[in-house]
């Protein structure tokens, strides 16, 4: 990375927000009438009842807690990669780490959404709120619900900060090369950064703060949701494997993500300098650890289901393998363990399309993973008689499509608005070797 | 004010509320100014009167809220069903309260169905009736339901005063077999009771008796009476069919015939018993001749001819010869033509055999519906009726067009353009449709009127609320019309009612009969609990070549045709509550189907058509076409198709039609030619694919349990010589019953320490073993608890509503033997459900209930992903009550709206209407004080309610018993809940 100087990483880096084409401003019109269709949907459901999905019984969950769940697990990686790998001094993460920290802040939104549209009266959702009233009705702490009220919010909190605290030094290099209402907003939004000796002291140890903060959130927020089910006394949910299961998925989902950003950002903004392909390829190598988790954690399930001599537990795995979601089960074995096996390979993990196309595909299998699990778990648990089978309607397929475009939404408003690439940190990796702080 | 007037008053006023009612509350409450004697607001009156569902005359008690009715229960003092209702009985209701109720005289005319006025209508009647009766005689007929005896005199005089004969009772099933072997053996054209409650075998040659038989309630409480475990062992049930019923699902051993071999099998059995020297108290040349007759019947032969193993023959007829009191039962309610007459002949010649002091039969107390005209007179009237004179046909309640298959000479004469055809009837169906006059008339429960179910019982209806819709009663009109003001009997029904009480029965005063309406009857003039023998058998009992004839007859060989059988329907009777959404909604027993009917094969019938469940096929016989969705039955005798009476109605109101199919289309439409019964069976049938298919719309989402602990048995001889040692383990098998009671609590179990209750911990045992899985309970459940009725769409994508259902088992190795398993909210000590939700709205109280706080549900269904027995429901969407049918509601139960999750509360609102009882007597609630709605309607008693905490409570002496086990234990939810294992014996 030695050949990029200073100006040149200022220049790749703002020349990114000029003002856009009109194919931007095309695709983002698109995306908002894809957000509308989603808010239409929603309305829809509020008002004739949550019926219109395709949710029943036994099936109570479905493609609402399965985005919830894969939306959050998105959100991990970001913050994996901004605080984790900079708390290990892994350099390669400074080129991508503004972006997926960004991905971790929009996907938190969206998956904050999911809840609501899944309640069947969004409308006394504040009944969960610990708020004081005359009757001293208090929400009931023992639910995983409540739980994941408290693990969401904080995460939304700490991660909205130590995207924005990142960020100030830039917003400054932005908004003096900026003119008009551009100069005014960026002004307004860096905060009064001047540069000077001792707000760079304070931000660094400020950033550093929030990384540290930031990390013991990566594992405890999917820990939570993981307990949602874990917590449950479900065949397929009750298992203490959940909460690191969880964890690796949603790394995994999250990585995965990033390539699924990351490449056409580099191809769209000319950043093929900044994010190389060893960055990349270092995604692909984290994937292969992730994947082989996930793997891992898949036959332990089937391993305990046997050594449990637990009817329903054995029928229960027997019957995601082999029964009327199998085809979604082999979907997520074969897209989340098997084919990031591809990267043990040096050609696949340097080829942009095979790194574009794996990553879809673990997308895809991650999603279908929380599939399997929130509905094929009550699908066919304690009492045969009540076993059923669910499939999702249109309406909910039109809120699914709502919360996709939105999170893409945000993302274009993003990287057209805000340096999409930390200079800071580049910068401070210029010298071979050298990472934050060092 | 009289009180009549004021339930008018009360009936017009709620239903003008009513109108624009949603789910909303009303803004408005008004009160009373000056509220009659008997009604206080809140507190409900109880009427009791006589259900009229079906011939057999159940008595039942209506609760009447502000002055209309919301529920019924059965009448506890009735002899027929001693408290007891059937589903039929519980959706009553939904007959008064049917949105497609009419509410107007409707005349046809050239523009259509016109709406006139009442006194137009029996203007128009009178007018019409004189005319035709001034022609000549016999010009007047009169086609009615089974009626009571009063009603029924009306009529005959009535008629005789045009100049025409005595009116025709139309049934569908009207016995004509039985009636007739009874005619042969016992000289007495009609139909007993039976006392099958001491006896301690019962062969049914396909006797329905737990759905429609006769007086199902009665005989399912007189079944478990003798079939229920106690007393250290219980009695033995055959049943002899091609197609297992729910009586056959519930028999010991079910022996499956080919259609129209029971006969056969009957004559097997008679054979050995007279072989055993048994009958000698009969006629000794009649002896002779029977024994001559049924000679060829041998094991060997008959397993030939009519499919069966000769072992399996050889087993009930030792079962039989070693019985004290055995009891044979005839041929199924649905007539099949000359093998059911031969069923019915062998059943009543064995009962002569057996019981030769007729112990078991009673013809003191005999089955009202015996005054039916047989089909084949039926046929006749309808005939005569297409060529003769013109004249007017009144028809009372029936659905003839519907109920009989090819109704080809019945649309002929209906259409007759001189024939004026006047329906009495509150729907429109598929007859009323054809119809020239329509009027609506007092439904039973608005009524005065009369109907013993058996002789010598007098059983009375009182108008339990006022009119929904202003209507004469029938016999007001008859009276209007066929008499003139000076010889009329009386000025009206109720009158000409009370005039004719009051000289059959011994009544002094006026009090008197008031009070034996209040009473609903003289009921202590129990009937069948006479005792001793009856009547000697005929002494003309003489070797008739006749008889023999039809009993030598032997049943053909299975061909390689299938062979189509139409079965009677626990749910729709013989089609007449088809319009009651509870009766669609609550699924068939067998098949779990609601709102649909298939049509049953083996599999290995499918196999050979090369067919798969829910593909549609036609079915084609001599006399029709239908197309059908098939469900793959093991109940089934292979090469056997069969559907089930009551619904494919065209015409009779949103509820019925295009829902389901009318197997009365592929059956003859002639009656047999020695009983004069209808041919409901043995039509050989052909099957063809369509390639279409059809979802179909079955609550169950398995068939089998996969070895879990649900619904248990235990085989006599293990319960009553094995051991039973207590259970210590913590794995499903090897846990043990855990009272939801602070001795539940183990350290080694529990986390959390146990809930201390406030004198009082409501707790059920639900005895498998009595259970017959009729579903007399979910539709009890569905009219107290308000529950939503979301039809075929909704049941398809698993949205069904009921806080308690029926679940059906069937053995995997075995599949003939089913078990039933009333599943319903377990109000676990250790709920799963309370603790995830994240607002209470599960909410444990101090009595142990696991209340649902409607108001506090945000609709997360937490609860529902978590509760390990799948009993609760959520509201997808605000179902809707079209009025009236919202003035059915129960004002004591909350209708909930869209997004909030409920299911059984235990009757929680008569839990607290026990407290203030109790709190105002200043005691404790007594044991059986609190009845749930489904322990109430229970026919065969299944259930028990009570108090845990109290040693001294029923429920608690029922967890005593060895039996005793809770579903899915192992999970330690502890539920309150508490089966009873079935108790099977292997013959």
């Amino acid at each position: 990375m030695s050949e990029l100087t200073y100006t040149e990483i200022d220049a790749t880096v703002l020349n990114t927000l000029t003002p856009p084409k009109r194919a931007y401003w095309l695709t983002v019109a698109a995306l908002a009438a894809g957000i509308l269709i989603g808010l239409s949907c929603w309305i829809y459901q509020i008002f004739v009842g949550i019926g219109v999905g395709g949710q029943n019984n036994p099936v109570g969950w479905g493609t609402y807690l399965i985005n919830f769940v894969f939306w959050v697990g998105i959100a991990h990686s970001g913050t994996l990669i901004s605080a984790i790998l900079y708390l290990f001094r892994a350099g390669w993460r400074n080129p991508i780490a503004r972006a997926a920290e960004t991905m971790t802040v929009f996907a938190v939104c969206t998956a904050g959404l999911f809840p609501l549209i899944h309640l069947g009266r969004v409308w006394l959702v504040y009944y969960m709120l610990p708020y004081p009233n005359q009757r001293y009705l208090w929400p009931n702490f023992q639910s995983p619900l409540v739980f994941d009220l408290v693990a969401i919010s904080t995460y939304l909190t700490v991660s909205s900060l130590f995207w924005f605290t990142g960020m100030l030094p830039d917003l400054a290099a932005a908004r003096d090369r900026a003119a008009g209402w551009r100069r005014r907003f960026y002004k307004i939004l860096s905060l009064g950064w001047t540069g000077e000796h001792e707000q760079w002291r304070h931000y660094t140890r400020g950033y550093l703060f929030f990384a540290a903060l930031a990390t013991p959130l990566v594992i405890s927020v999917h820990s939570v949701v993981s307990w949602d089910f874990a917590l449950a006394v479900v065949p397929g949910w009750h298992s203490t494997i959940f909460a690191p299961y969880f964890v690796a998925g949603a790394i995994h989902s999250g990585l995965a993500m990033v390539l699924t950003l990351m490449i056409p950002l580099r191809a769209i903004f000319d950043y093929k300098r900044i994010i190389t392909d060893d960055v990349l390829e270092n995604v692909a190598k984290t994937i292969i650890f992730t994947g082989l988790i996930v793997g891992f954690a898949y036959a332990t399930e089937y391993f305990i289901a046997w050594y449990s001599h637990n009817e329903i537990e054995i029928e229960s795995f027997r019957w995601r393998a082999l029964g009327d979601y199998s085809l979604e089960f082999w979907i997520m074995v074969v897209c989340n363990s098997l084919v990031p096996l591809l990267f043990f390979f040096k050609k696949y993990r340097r080829s942009t399309p095979w790194l574009f196309g794996i990553s879809i595909l673990i997308n895809v299998g991650m999603w279908f993973e929380r599939f399997v699990i929130i509905v094929g778990g009550p699908a066919h648990d304690f009492i045969p008689h009540a076993w059923g089978l669910y499939t999702p309607s249109a309406v909910e397929m039109g809120i699914m499509l709502g919360t996709f475009c939105l999170f893409f939404f945000l993302f274009l408003l993003f990287v057209k608005h805000l340096p999409s690439v930390s200079m800071t940190e580049m910068k401070e990796t210029l010298e071979k070797g050298s990472a934050h702080g060092s | 004010m009289k009180r009549r007037t004021f339930l008018k008053l009360a009936g017009i006023g709620s239903l003008s509320l009513a109108t624009g009612c949603d789910s909303r509350p009303a803004n408005t409450l008004y009160s009373l100014v000056k509220a009659p004697d008997d009604m206080v607001t809140g507190e409900p009156s109880w009427y009791a009167t006589t259900c009229r569902e079906c011939p057999a005359g159940c008595g039942v008690v209506a609760k009447v809220r502000e002055g209309r009715v919301v529920k019924l229960e059965g009448n506890p003092l009735h002899p027929i069903n001693k408290g007891k209702l059937c589903m039929r009985g519980q959706a009553a209701l939904q007959g008064i309260y049917n949105p497609d109720r009419l509410t107007t005289p409707l005349l046809k005319t050239a523009r259509g169905s016109e709406p006139v006025s009442h006194a137009k209508a029996a203007e128009m009647l009178k007018a019409r009736t004189a005319a035709a009766a001034a022609k000549g005689e016999n010009r007047v007929h009169l086609l009615t339901e089974t009626v009571g005896e009063v009603l029924a005199d009306l009529f005959t005089e009535s008629l005789a005063r045009w100049g025409s004969g005595p009116p025709l009772v139309f049934e569908p099933f009207a016995y004509e077999s039985t009636k007739t072997a009874h005619k042969m053996v016992f000289g007495i054209d009609g139909l007993p009771s039976y006392r099958m409650e001491r006896a301690d075998v019962v062969v049914s040659l396909g006797a329905d008796f737990l759905e429609t038989w006769l007086s199902p309630v009665e005989y399912a409480r007189k079944f478990k009476a003798m079939h229920a475990y106690g007393k250290g062992g219980k009695g033995l049930f055959f049943h002899i069919s091609p197609c297992q019923s729910l009586t056959a699902a519930n028999a010991d051993l079910w022996l499956p015939p080919v259609p129209g071999g029971e006969g056969a099998v009957g004559c097997a059995l008679l054979r050995m018993v007279l072989a055993e020297g048994r009958g000698d108290h009969l006629p000794a040349d009649f002896r002779e001749a029977l024994i001559q007759t049924v000679a060829p019947f041998t094991p060997e032969k008959t397993a030939r001819t009519a499919g069966v193993p000769p072992e399996t023959l050889g087993k009930i007829g030792k079962a039989v010869l070693a019985a004290s009191a055995p009891l044979v039962l005839g041929g199924s309610a649905a007539g099949g033509g000359d093998a059911v007459l031969q069923a019915d002949l062998a059943a009543a010649l064995l009962n002569c055999v057996l019981d030769p002091n007729r112990s078991l039969i009673d013809f003191d107390a005999r089955h009202r519906v015996e005054t039916a005209a047989r089909r084949a007179d039926i046929l006749r009237f309808f005939a005569d009726l297409k060529e003769g004179p013109a004249g007017v046909l009144l028809l009372n309640s029936v659905n003839p067009v519907y109920a009989m298959p090819g109704a080809g000479d019945v649309r002929d004469a209906l259409a007759r353009e001189d024939l004026f055809v006047v329906a009495f009837s509150n729907f429109m169906d598929e007859t009323t449709q054809l119809a020239d006059l329509v009027v609506p008339v007092q439904p039973p429960l608005e009524s005065w009127d009369e109907y013993g179910g058996k002789t010598g019982l007098l059983s009375t209806l009182q108008p339990a609320m006022g009119a929904m819709v202003p209507a004469p009663h029938v016999g007001d009109l008859l009276l209007g019309t066929a008499f003139g003001a000076e010889n009329r009997p009386a000025p009206d029904y109720a009158s000409c009612l009370a005039k004719r009480l009051m000289a059959d029965h011994p009544m002094a005063t006026d009090r008197d009969r008031l009070e034996t309406f209040r009473a609903g009857g003289r009921l202590e003039d129990r009937p069948e609990e006479k005792t001793g023998k009856t009547a000697e058998p005929p002494a003309d009992l003489t070797p008739e070549p006749y008889l023999l004839n039809i009993l030598a007859k032997a049943s053909e060989a299975p061909e390689e045709a299938i062979t189509f059988t139409a079965l009677p329907s626990i749910r729709f009777f013989d089609g007449r509550g088809a319009n009651r959404p509870w009766l669609c909604e609550v699924p068939d027993p067998l098949t779990k189907i609601a709102w649909q009917t298939p049509i049953l094969l083996h599999p290995e019938t499918m196999k050979k058509a090369g067919l798969r469940q829910e593909d549609v096929i036609t079915a084609t016989t001599r006399w029709g076409t239908l197309e059908a969705p098939v469900y793959e039955s093991d109940g089934i005798r292979p090469g056997t198709a069969a559907m089930a009476i009551g619904q494919g109605h065209a015409g009779f109101g949103r509820y019925a039609d295009g829902m389901g199919l009318n197997p009365f289309h592929l059956l003859s439409p002639l009656a047999d030619t020695v009983a004069g019964g209808p041919n409901h069976g043995g039509e050989p049938v052909e099957i063809r694919k369509t390639g279409r298919g059809l979802p179909l719309a079955h609550t169950d989402g398995s068939r089998i349990q996969h070895g879990r602990t649900i619904a248990l048995s235990i085989s006599l001889t293990d319960l009553v010589h094995g051991e039973h040692p207590e259970k210590h383990g913590l794995a499903m098998h090897e846990f043990p019953l855990v009272l939801p009671l602070p001795e539940g609590y183990s350290p080694h179990r529990d986390i959390y320490p146990p809930h201390e209750h406030a004198g009082y911990r409501w707790a059920m045992t639900v005895d498998l073993d009595r259970c017959i899985g009729c579903g007399a309970c979910a539709a009890a459940c569905y009219a107290e608890n308000n529950i939503g009725v979301v039809g075929p769409e909704r049941i398809l994508e698993g949205r069904e509503m009921s806080w308690l259902m029926i679940q059906r088992y069937l053995d995997p190795d075995r599949p003939e033997k089913v078990a039933f398993l009333p599943m319903l909210c377990q109000h676990c000590d250790n709920a799963p459900c309370e603790s995830v939700c994240p607002v209470y709205a599960p909410h444990h109280s101090k009595e142990g209930l696991n209340n649902q706080i409607y108001n506090r549900c945000i609709g997360t269904r937490f609860c529902s992903q978590n509760c390990p027995y799948k009993v609760r429901r959520f509201n997808w969407f605000d179902w809707e009550w079209p009025a009236p049918m919202n003035l059915q509601l129960n004002p004591e139960v909350t209708v909930r709206s869209k997004g909030v999750m409920e299911k059984c509360s235990f009757c929680v609102q008569r839990i607290k209407d026990a407290h203030g009882q109790a709190k105002n007597e200043g005691r404790a609630i007594r044991d059986g004080e609190v009845v749930p709605a489904c322990v109430q309607t229970c026919p065969t008693g299944a259930f028990v309610f009570g108090n845990l905490m109290d040693p001294q409570s029923r429920v608690r002496r029922m967890v005593e018993d060895v039996r005793a086990y809770q579903i899915l234990g192992y999970i330690n939810t502890k539920p309150a809940v508490i089966y009873l294992k079935k108790v099977v014996q292997e013959i």
